[in-house]
């Protein structure tokens, strides 16, 4: 039973983080049909940021917090600048896909030639000793990404529904060019969505680091996992991130212990299969009708 | 006048052919070797710590007037750990380069995809870190082999680890954990053969991916299969993950692995979870009194300033292997690739190195430098790696 529970835990945790990596691409999706390709590249950059500045360089945990958030900020606004804009001014349905992988590729490349190729420990700030309940360990960082992760989702959620500009960026969702001629600054509810995501996207950096480890390449395998679970749960669907997350979490965590190591990925793509022929827009999805 | 043109042309094509064969490499020319590895992502310390070695012993014997008279220029490559880049490499230092010796690689993959190359070009490489590569192996259908290796290599290794585990510590049910790649999944085939000779099957056999962090169910179900060691072969992070991991779920079990299990990143990134991790060494940077082994300590520190080698046994053998090769032209008077194998194959002068002293290193059946006696246990302790306690 211990051992249940024990998997379960880790599955939720390893839920949420794929969850809070999948609603960055949520967030800019559903305002301009596009979202960054480089998501996880953009949680590496976070995380190299927390460990230089909070491990190497004991700045205090908040400040450090902060720092990352102001990074967030101007890589979100470099990214829209140079890969989204021009894309979606041009037209073009598709160079935003392109556009943002070079963007993650050569992060990743300037992170290696000017920092390191190495994996780092970065010291979770609540200590590295489990909790330990009957026979169940939890790592206090495990507690803290699902919370923090349940948290971010629901407050944009909410803000999104309670605020005034929250609705304007579901009216730009629903309706691009009706919610410009309502008085809806368009590009800049795009462009909030972008900082927005790309904030969150670092702030995951620093609070995956503690399990992954931090180096140039933590953010490759958690950004293509990622989309699958955003595809699951529909890429328009902000709970339905956490939905998603959840599937494929507890999935990799039961089929690894109860039916083979080897196959821990096979069920989580398998559904993810299932959802795009049975449900193509994602479990909590609206089926949008294009006109042409 | 058609045949006119048709004639100069013809004679330019001659002159051509001809400066161009003059620039063939003759004596006073640097000895150009390749070395690869790789220097970027999580087996990044292993590459780096070899080509550290490798460049240490070129530039002393570069000092020392260099080999015949001429020096040695080291050709780098980055493989960055990828299989399909190990051939590429391989290609443009054989056909490009036009190098007379090979160092490396690091990654067993990298070097089954590469190896073949090097015996089509008949151009003598030594592998100096990867230790599932095929190299003995290749002789059924290569005879006329030009790989050598100086590395404890998987036959090697899982005989000591089962041997340690089973005979040493007398543990009775050994769990195998190994990584999804060719090195791990080689190794494991290889410690279940040793364990198989013992006449024991494994209680249970996991697996995990490069980049895993969340082991817990790996380990459970060694846990459950009532296993009392684990038997690991992958490399420093994700065997970090697997310590890391057994803190969490609270069980005591010790850790007995392949040499990877004294990277700095595994090292580090287990900290006091890493304690105890046993796994064979061709050489232990504490363990070091006197003799070579010093002086090329001091010399390492000397010029690379790292308190610690981040990983010592890819140092050092990275620089062994270049004394080998050193030694094998010296002895063929020519970086002929055919004269520098057979000198490799038939050592006149012994040679003692970091990582041990080696009579006849080689021979024209066995391309393995290292065996059982040149490698001993070490032991992760407090953040180093040290002799095994007598």
């Amino acid at each position: 039973m211990e051992q249940f529970i024990q998997l379960l835990i880790g599955g939720i945790a390893q839920g949420m983080i794929y969850a809070l990596v999948a609603f960055g691409y949520n967030i800019t999706f559903s305002t301009s049909r596009s979202f960054n390709f480089s998501h996880g590249n953009f949680l590496m950059l976070g995380g190299v940021v927390g460990l230089i500045l909070y491990i190497n360089n004991q700045i205090p945990f908040l400040a450090m917090v902060l720092a990352v958030v102001l990074v967030g900020l101007l890589m979100g606004l470099i990214l829209y600048k140079t890969s989204i804009e021009p894309s979606l001014k041009s037209k073009s349905n598709y160079a935003w896909i392109l556009a943002t992988l070079a963007f993650g590729i050569i992060l990743k490349n300037m992170v290696e030639v000017f920092w390191s190729t190495d994996d780092f420990r970065f010291d979770s700030p609540l200590g590295n000793a489990p909790i330990r309940v009957m026979d169940v360990g939890v790592l206090p960082q495990e507690i803290l990404i699902i919370v923090v992760a349940l948290c971010i989702v629901v407050a944009v959620e909410s803000f999104k529904k309670y605020t005034i500009f929250g609705k304007a960026i579901v009216a730009v969702s629903e309706d691009k060019n009706t919610a410009s001629l309502m008085g809806i600054n368009q590009q800049f509810v795009i462009l909030f969505s972008f900082l927005l995501s790309s904030v969150i996207a670092c702030l995951a950096g620093i609070l995956v680091a503690p399990i992954t480890m931090v180096g140039a390449t933590m953010g490759t395998v958690l950004g293509v996992k990622a989309y699958a679970v955003s595809i699951i749960g529909g890429l328009e669907s902000g709970y339905g991130v956490l939905l998603g997350g959840l599937i494929i979490g507890l999935s990799e965590a039961f089929t690894a212990r109860y039916i083979s190591t080897g196959y821990k990925d096979a069920p989580g793509f398998l559904i993810l299969i299932l959802v795009l022929l049975f449900l193509p827009s994602g479990i909590f999805g609206k089926t949008v009708i294009k006109k042409v | 006048m058609k045949k006119n043109v048709l004639a100069k042309l013809m004679g330019v094509a001659l002159i051509i052919v001809t400066v161009a064969t003059s620039f063939r490499p003759s004596a006073g020319d640097p000895i150009k070797v390749g070395v690869y590895g790789p220097f970027s992502g999580g087996s990044a310390p292993m590459g780096l710590s070899m080509r550290n070695g490798v460049r240490l012993a070129v530039s002393e014997i570069n000092a020392a007037g260099g080999v015949m008279g001429r020096k040695i220029e080291l050709v780098e490559r980055d493989d960055e750990a990828k299989n399909e880049r190990g051939g590429q490499i391989m290609q443009e230092l054989l056909f490009k380069e036009e190098v007379s010796a090979i160092l490396g690689p690091i990654n067993t993959g990298v070097a089954d995809a590469s190896t073949k190359y090097s015996n089509e070009k008949k151009v003598p490489q030594i592998i100096n870190v990867a230790a599932g590569a095929k190299v003995n192996d290749l002789f059924a259908t290569t005879p006329d082999n030009y790989i050598f290796r100086i590395a404890a290599n998987d036959y090697v290794q899982s005989e000591m680890i089962v041997r340690e585990a089973l005979q040493k510590r007398k543990f009775k049910k050994p769990a195998l954990l190994c990584d999804d790649t060719n090195y791990g999944q080689g190794g494991r085939a290889k410690m279940e053969a040793a364990l198989a000779k013992r006449k024991i099957t494994p209680t249970s056999v996991g697996k995990f991916k490069l980049k895993d962090t969340d082991m817990t169910a790996q380990l459970q179900e060694a846990k459950a299969a009532g296993a009392d060691v684990l038997l690991v072969y992958g490399i420093g992070p994700e065997l970090a993950a697997i310590a890391n991991n057994l803190e969490k779920i609270g069980w005591k079990v010790p850790m007995i692995g392949g040499w990877t299990l004294s990277m700095s990143n595994f090292i580090n990134n287990a900290g006091k979870n890493g304690n105890g991790a046993t796994m064979p060494q061709t050489f232990i940077e504490n363990g070091v009194v006197n003799g070579k082994a010093a002086k090329f300590l001091a010399a390492y520190k000397a010029t690379y300033k790292e308190k610690n080698i981040p990983v010592a046994v890819a140092a050092a053998q990275g620089y062994d292997s270049v004394y080998l090769l050193k030694m094998a032209i010296e002895q063929a008077g020519s970086t002929d690739g055919p004269k520098v194998k057979a000198a490799l194959e038939n050592f006149k002068k012994g040679y003692t190195g970091v990582t041990g002293t080696y009579k006849k290193p080689f021979s024209a059946t066995d391309h393995e430098a290292i065996h059982e006696t040149n490698v001993m246990m070490g032991v992760v302790k407090d953040g180093i790696v040290v002799p095994p306690i007598k």
